[in-house]
């Protein structure tokens, strides 16, 4: 909103108050948005009887690294010693094909749910976005009983196959919003130059995916990464993912609270999607916008 | 109704001069067109004089007061937008009350407006729609609606008829016209369609890069261009403009244009003083296209001006009312506008008839006019 | 025959992911449904029982007091983050100096899991060395603040904690929603005489509908789901008393062996959740068809 160019002096003096008071509550909002990563972060470099008894606010009196040693790779979570190290691999194992195969599969859907439209296409996209919104306390007993049938319960390629089947409808949402804006004249072309199927889905249109590819990514990522549910329910010590683990490390009943480990586990647990959205924010919001609002 | 008179109006963002000292006055119920292409200015000169965008430097003047200090609803102006920003979740009817209803006009008086100018707009069964329920044209309608309604002291529409189709964009431009020759008020009005200027403005201001290039009445803005820019920019097929070399020959002024098969078309100049000081240099020939015609087409004119020159023409264009066709002059390809029955194909040659008395001449490195 | 082939490839190519999503969302809501008529116990049976598990789950105070909190929960995160997200983004649409800074701050919390959110400020509330152990610590002795501890008020810290997640997701929603107004629009109403305040509440907020609307949806959605955070955050207590549908659904499930009463908390838990999406779905895919 363009300022009204008045050179009367109190309103000039009142727009630079208004101004100043602006950014006064842009800042304390700064703070608090802020604050709890702040607490995070400095007590997981102090002494454990530092935080007992000194002010959670306040920076170390003595730095120490400890905390982040223990939890990466001392702690104990469950009823092992081992730190977060061995379920920080396991959320790896678990994300990395999760995403790329929901990725893929999402692609072709959109390509063929935008691009080769069938009797009966809306009604099929239709029921795939609708199993975006599920609840998944619903599914947790039949799903129970399917992986114990595979044999994959309790097994990392269990979980994959979980959440590569629920990101699938976000996945294919995304996607099919993104080639419905793809001119259509351009796969007619290739069509009449030759192009098969797969040959337009190649060649045309998966070269000019890549911002969709990339909010997809970070998407699912970003989801997987940070699920507890399925991960609290299907997983075994095999398996447990980084969440699951945190939550054993934190509310484990036994033995002192160790708060300096918690935060740092805390911080380890965030650190992937946190560098993900430092990295590529701009992505992050476009994703979860068009998680929220179609097209 | 009031006069505007703008003052040395510069404008800049951070670093970016936008508008480099604008002067133009138009009088009490004017018609001042700015156009010029796009991105040079006009927009932000007008919503420097609706208050919308703070000036740098300079003066505004509405009547004889200066309006700079002056939030953009004191100003007393109403403004059309080429978007024309209806508010989408209200009624038409809200809409134009929305401005009276701001400045606390109450009910009755707000609703007697309304249907005056529903009246004069023929929108009144529109009254109750939302703009999404309306067509372009009708969207165009309801924006001028809410500025009429405020009966201001100047009106400034901002390219209001580019979102419109060819058709509907004919007659709404004949219909402001008709609006401004009733009621009187002084408008400002910005478009980059050249011929909306020509046919609405009783003064054109012409700019360029922020640069107001030339400023005066229709007639003086296309007979007269200040230099090559005006010239070209405004009417259309634009000026034929064409290297010429000044030489005096016999005592009489002479401009020499080479044609495309290797002959001199030579033109011989009267009343064309100025040009003395330019003898033996190359300088620029203005001629519009239809001040080249065929010899039946030229028998109206002036004809101790025109001269009859045989040339080849390369193409035959057939536009219904007129025919062009061009041949190259000057190194250039020239546009002659014929009769519409003139009988000639692309490849013969045929006589032209130069209306010399319209030639204007320009400086090849200022580019300035000259004659 | 080849011809045959590539008119039905698209659907062929389709279909792995359909079959899976009929099967594993569809079935597996049929299967659960089915259960919740059931007198499963600790594994599933099929033995029908009308509808005894609805009843005994309606008459169980745990659920009474999920329903209760849900409600709680769900109306304040909700319209908290409304609140806060669409006034945060009017703020920060002022031409702010610095807003590319300010934004990604307000954002972030957005992409770390709900476990680490709760974790932060399972501590950071707590009497003992959070909040209020800072302020006896600054001088302030008679501060007391132990809602997490408090069974009347510890759902309250679920809705703060909550709403520091997702405030600036609606942020960004609102923002993009602002950035998308036509500046033209906000030209002719400073012409109208409308103050900043005025337009905003009569041109530009009404603008907004769709995003309210759309906050809305994702915001009723993730507060029915909401599962991590009270785990993280309170373990559903103290006592039961943030006990939620998601957090009630899951330990009757798989702790208390009533497996039936668990589905048919499940079921309506899918019967909130499509209440709102659905309709929600079936306008925006009609509006789409329809542009
Ligand atoms: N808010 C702004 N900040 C910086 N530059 C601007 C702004 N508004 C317009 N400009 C620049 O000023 C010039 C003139 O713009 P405008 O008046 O809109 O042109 P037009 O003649 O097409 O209406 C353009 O080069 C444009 O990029
Ligand atoms: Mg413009």
């Amino acid at each position: 909103m363009s300022q009204s160019n008045s050179s009367n002096p109190t309103a000039a003096n009142r727009r630079v108050w208004l101004r100043a008071l602006l950014y006064a509550v842009l800042l304390v909002f700064v703070v608090y948005y802020l604050l709890p990563l702040y607490v995070m972060l400095v007590n997981s470099f102090k002494p454990l009887e530092e935080i007992r008894g000194g002010n959670m606010l306040a920076l170390p009196h003595i730095w120490t690294f400890e905390p982040w040693k223990a939890a990466w790779s001392s702690a104990q979570i469950g009823v092992q010693p081992t730190g977060l190290k061995p379920y920080f691999i396991n959320s790896i194992m678990m994300v990395v094909p999760a995403v790329t195969l929901s990725t893929l599969l999402g692609a072709v859907n959109g390509y063929v749910l935008t691009k080769w439209q069938f009797p009966g296409h809306g009604l099929v996209f239709a029921m795939i976005l609708l199993a975006c919104f599920i609840p998944f306390q619903i599914v947790l007993i039949p799903m129970a009983r399917v992986l114990g049938i595979l044999g994959l319960a309790g097994s990392t390629p269990g979980l994959v196959l979980v959440h590569l089947v629920y990101g699938l409808g976000f996945t294919t949402l995304f996607f099919r919003n993104y080639y419905a804006a793809f001119p259509t004249e351009l796969v007619r072309a290739a069509q009449m130059d030759g192009a098969n199927f797969f040959q337009v889905f190649w060649r045309i249109l998966l070269p000019s995916s890549g911002p969709i590819i990339v909010v997809t990514v970070i998407w699912q990522f970003t989801n997987i990464w940070n699920d507890f549910l399925f991960g609290a329910s299907f997983a075994d010590f095999d398996s447990i993912p980084m969440t699951v683990a945190l939550n054993n490390l934190v509310n484990s009943s036994t033995g002192v609270k160790e708060y300096n480990v918690h935060f740092a586990g805390a911080v380890l647990a965030a650190l992937p999607t946190l560098i993900v959205y430092v990295v590529s924010g701009r992505y992050f919001v476009r994703g979860l916008m068009a998680g929220a609002v179609k097209g | 109704m009031a006069s505007l008179k703008l003052q040395n109006i510069r404008k800049q963002y951070n670093k970016l001069e936008v508008l480099k000292g604008i002067d133009i006055e138009i009088e009490d119920g004017g018609f001042l067109v700015l156009v010029g292409p796009s991105g040079c200015g006009k927009s932000t000169l007008l919503n420097c004089i609706a208050g919308l965008e703070d000036i740098s430097s300079g003066d505004i003047m509405i009547g004889e007061k200066s309006v700079v200090d002056l939030h953009p609803s004191q100003r007393d102006i109403a403004m059309v937008f080429q978007s024309y920003a209806l508010y989408p979740n209200m009624n038409v009817e809200q809409n134009i009350a929305f401005g009276m209803e701001m400045r606390g006009i109450a009910k009755p008086e707000r609703e007697a407006a309304i249907a005056r100018v529903a009246e004069t707009l023929q929108i009144t069964e529109l009254l109750k729609r939302k703009p999404s329920q309306l067509s372009g044209g009708q969207r165009q309608r309801v924006a001028m609606g809410r500025a009429l309604v405020r009966d201001p002291q100047v009106f400034l529409f901002d390219e209001p008829l580019s979102n419109l189709d060819a058709k509907l964009r004919v007659d709404m431009r004949t219909e402001i016209k008709k609006l401004h020759q009733t009621m009187g008020t002084t408008i400002v009005y910005v478009t980059h369609d050249q011929i909306e200027a020509l046919t609405l403005a009783t003064k054109i201001a012409v700019l360029k890069f922020g640069e107001l290039q030339q400023f005066g009445t229709p007639k003086q803005i296309y007979d007269q261009p200040n230099n090559l820019f005006v010239a070209e920019f405004m009417g259309s097929p634009s000026m034929n403009l064409m290297r010429a070399r000044i030489i005096e020959a016999e005592g009489t002024l002479t401009a020499h244009v080479a044609t495309g098969q290797g002959a001199t078309l030579v033109l011989p100049l009267h009343g064309f003083e100025a040009l003395n000081a330019h003898k033996g240099t190359e300088v620029i020939l203005g001629l519009r296209p239809e001040a080249i015609t065929d010899e039946a087409s030229a028998s109206g004119q002036d004809q101790s001006k025109v001269l009859l020159q045989s040339c080849q023409i390369n193409v035959v264009e057939p536009a219904g009312s007129d025919t062009f066709v061009t041949t190259s002059l000057g190194g250039k390809e020239v546009i002659a506008r014929l009769g519409a029955d003139a009988v000639v194909s692309a490849g013969e040659s045929m006589p032209l008839a130069f209306n010399m008395a319209k030639a204007v001449f320009f400086d090849p490195s200022s580019e300035q006019r000259i004659a | 025959m080849k011809s045959h082939l590539q008119a039905w490839l698209p659907r062929i190519v389709l279909a792995p992911s359909f079959l899976l999503i009929l099967l594993f969302v569809y079935g597996f809501i049929a299967y659960t449904g089915y259960l919740s008529f059931s007198d499963s116990r600790m594994l599933p049976s099929y033995g029908l029982v009308g509808f005894a598990n609805y009843e005994r789950l309606f008459g169980l105070r745990h659920w009474k007091t999920a329903l209760n909190n849900l409600w709680v929960f769900g109306l304040l995160y909700i319209g908290v983050c409304t609140v806060l997200g669409l006034f945060l983004a009017i703020l920060l649409d002022q031409k702010i100096r610095g807003e590319g800074f300010i934004r990604p701050i307000y954002l972030y919390p957005m992409a770390l899991s709900f476990i680490v959110t709760g974790t932060a400020w399972k501590w950071f509330l707590d009497p003992g060395i959070g909040l209020e152990s800072i302020m006896h610590n600054w001088g302030w002795t008679s501060f007391d603040f132990d809602w997490i501890k408090n069974r009347n008020y510890a759902i309250y810290t679920v809705v703060i904690a909550a709403v520091w997640q997702s405030s600036g997701f609606v942020m960004a929603m609102f923002l993009a929603g602002l950035r998308g107004v036509d500046s033209e629009i906000i030209k002719a109403a400073q012409i109208d005489g409308a103050q900043s305040w005025r337009i905003y509440w009569r041109v530009i907020i009404p603008m907004m509908r769709p995003v309210f609307l759309s906050s809305f949806v994702v915001l009723a959605h993730l507060a029915i789901k909401a599962y991590d955070l009270v785990i993280a955050l309170t373990g559903g207590g103290p006592g039961r008393a943030t006990e939620l549908p998601s957090t009630f659904m899951y330990s009757y499930t798989f702790t208390r062996n009533q497996m039936g009463v668990g589905a048919s908390a499940a079921i309506i838990m899918l019967i909130m959740i499509f209440s709102i999406i659905v309709p929600y779905i079936y306008s925006e895919l009609r509006s789409e068809k329809r542009s």
